[in-house]
């Protein structure tokens, strides 16, 4: 039994190890100053170097992120504070459906909404909003299992000592929820950071921007970079720098979930030492 | 059948009600409360005096605890009309009403925060800023906590023992200078000691200011109590003083409960 258990679970560590090494393999090799910077580079948008790519990736994850937090933790305490229990289930049910969601339909959507119907174009604030919308599931059933694990007796005991809802929310529920809060939001901007296929609908261009004017114009990705040079397979030197970003872009999302699991582990000590 | 439909809302009209109390503090009228399409609580009348230990007691389910938080209005679906000091719950700020009725939970529950923080922490912003060191001491000496916790104020509450955290949670209270108390079993989740520590505090609060006293323990209640109410099933069965209540219950419910619960209380 254990040998049939160790044979169907080493793939799953095995595989995503291999991709990784062969990234970094592929990778680190093509990633040097010029690369990053561009000097003495021409053709296939290089001239620039990554930085502009990069810039673009963060603005994009950052713009999600800001206007995503206020929304899902507003709509995770009036899910608390106002709903009952039967509706509360709805919503979480609800989110999970649009977790499921492929991302490539998020991107339509915002193609037809915000680039046509709303006249933004290929821009900043469309790719933002579209990465906002995708995020905030996770942001939000994040949060709301952050206040689940907060002790009914403390919510109960606050009540009870005439907190409005608002200190409720300032003294006893954010003070728990936060780490908890906080690590999701690190997950979320990882996941913003690592989709591709909505941005490339809505606010990315191959070249010719290192960095957007306005919020109206159009940026360049390390996502979307990656899927236009990845095309140019015939050209090796091409190629290696699709590897150089790939390897960029894992280290970022590995920050941010780094950084997540960190705080997780905080928390769980915390708890431990609290009780 | 339910026997409290004929208890009428002023103590002194009815033949059942043995308190006899000038002014109640504390009086509840037909309240009922349905969740989920369930009768949880049915058309209980009672009345509280102004001061002394009255004991809730009733089997498991009775509604005892839910009936609490009607009174504080945490549970805020009811009918009827409960008043407090002659003026209806309903009307009052739902905030303030519930700095007036302190409750103290079966399980304690403080904030991780210092043990001083936690015993101002029902205080508005202004107050808590100006509070006196004085007027905490005072609390926690009228809780019996002072003398174990008064060189360690600033330490996080989380390392205080359950029945000190009980303890805490009792000065946490009594720092808004309640008019009225509610205890859901607060010292069943306590060793004897704590519980006679909690119990000696409350007996002496409690000739300041009423307090229902939620228990399970017969015992205790025939301890500390000067009244007893005995609700099952939602409905308000006997209420009487409690050496009455004990010694010649009147209703059949009261006197079946006793059988069954204790068997050495006589």
């Amino acid at each position: 039994m254990k040998a049939v258990i160790v044979l169907f679970a080493l793939p799953a560590l095995i595989l995503p190890v291999a991709c990784l090494g062969y990234i970094l393999w592929q990778g680190l090799p093509a990633l040097n100053w010029q690369v990053f910077s561009g000097q003495g580079m021409s053709g296939f948008a290089q001239e620039h170097g990554l930085y502009g790519q990069v810039a673009g990736s963060l603005l994009l994850m950052l713009g999600a992120t800001v206007i995503a937090a206020p929304v899902a933790l507003a709509l995770a305490l009036f899910t608390r504070l106002y709903l009952k229990q039967r509706l509360q289930t709805y919503v979480t049910t609800l989110l999970h459906l649009l977790q499921g969601i492929p991302p490539i339909v998020y991107g339509l959507c915002g193609l037809i909404l915000f680039v046509h119907l709303l006249h933004w174009g290929i821009s900043l604030l469309a790719g933002q909003v579209i990465l906002a919308v995708i995020i905030l599931p996770v942001l939000v059933l994040n949060s709301l299992h952050a206040l689940e694990r907060i002790p009914g007796e403390q919510t109960e005991a606050a009540c009870s000592l005439g907190l409005n809802n608002g200190q409720l929310i300032r003294r006893v529920w954010l003070p728990a929820a936060w780490p908890a809060m906080l690590t999701g939001l690190l997950l979320g901007m990882a996941r913003a950071l690592s989709e591709t296929a909505p941005i490339l609908f809505t606010a990315t261009v191959f070249s010719g921007v290192v960095w957007p004017d306005s919020l109206f114009s159009p940026v360049t990705s390390l996502q979307t970079h990656i899927f236009y040079l990845a095309q140019e397979g015939a050209n090796s030197q091409v190629v290696g720098v699709a590897w150089g970003a790939a390897v960029i872009l894992i280290a970022l999302i590995l920050l941010f979930s780094a950084g997540a699991l960190w705080l997780r582990r905080v928390q769980y000590r915390h708890r431990r030492m609290s009780g | 059948m339910n026997l409290n439909r004929s208890l009428p809302c002023t103590p002194m009209e009815s033949g059942a009600n043995k308190i006899v109390s000038a002014q109640p503090s504390l009086c509840l009228c037909n309240v009922s409360l349905q969740l989920d399409g369930h009768a949880i609580l049915g058309e209980i009348s009672l009345h509280m005096p102004q001061t002394g230990i009255t004991a809730l007691i009733g089997p498991s389910g009775a509604g005892k605890s839910t009936l609490l938080r009607c009174i504080n209005r945490l549970h805020d679906g009811w009918q009827g009309s409960i008043e407090l000091g002659g003026q209806s719950v309903r009307e009052t700020d739902v905030d303030s009403l519930r700095r007036q009725i302190g409750l103290i939970a079966q399980k304690p529950a403080v904030f991780p925060c210092s043990i001083r923080d936690n015993v101002i922490f029902g205080l508005p912003n202004q107050q808590r800023k100006s509070v006196s060191d004085e007027s905490i001491r005072q609390v926690l000496e009228q809780a019996a906590l002072w003398r174990e916790v008064e060189t360690r104020l600033n330490d996080d509450a989380d390392t205080l023992s359950v029945g000190q955290q009980q303890r805490l949670c009792l000065a946490r209270a009594l720092m808004l200078e309640p008019s009225f108390l509610l205890l859901d079993e607060p010292t069943s989740a306590l060793d004897p000691r704590s519980r006679d520590m909690i119990e000696h505090s409350l007996q002496s609060i409690a000739s300041q200011i009423p307090l229902l006293w939620v228990t399970h323990d017969l015992e205790q209640a025939k301890r500390i109590s000067e009244r007893v109410i005995f609700i099952c099933d939602g409905r308000l069965i006997e209420q009487a003083d409690a050496s009455d209540f004990f010694s010649r219950p009147e209703r059949m419910e009261s006197r079946e409960f006793l059988r069954w619960n204790v068997c050495d209380c006589d």
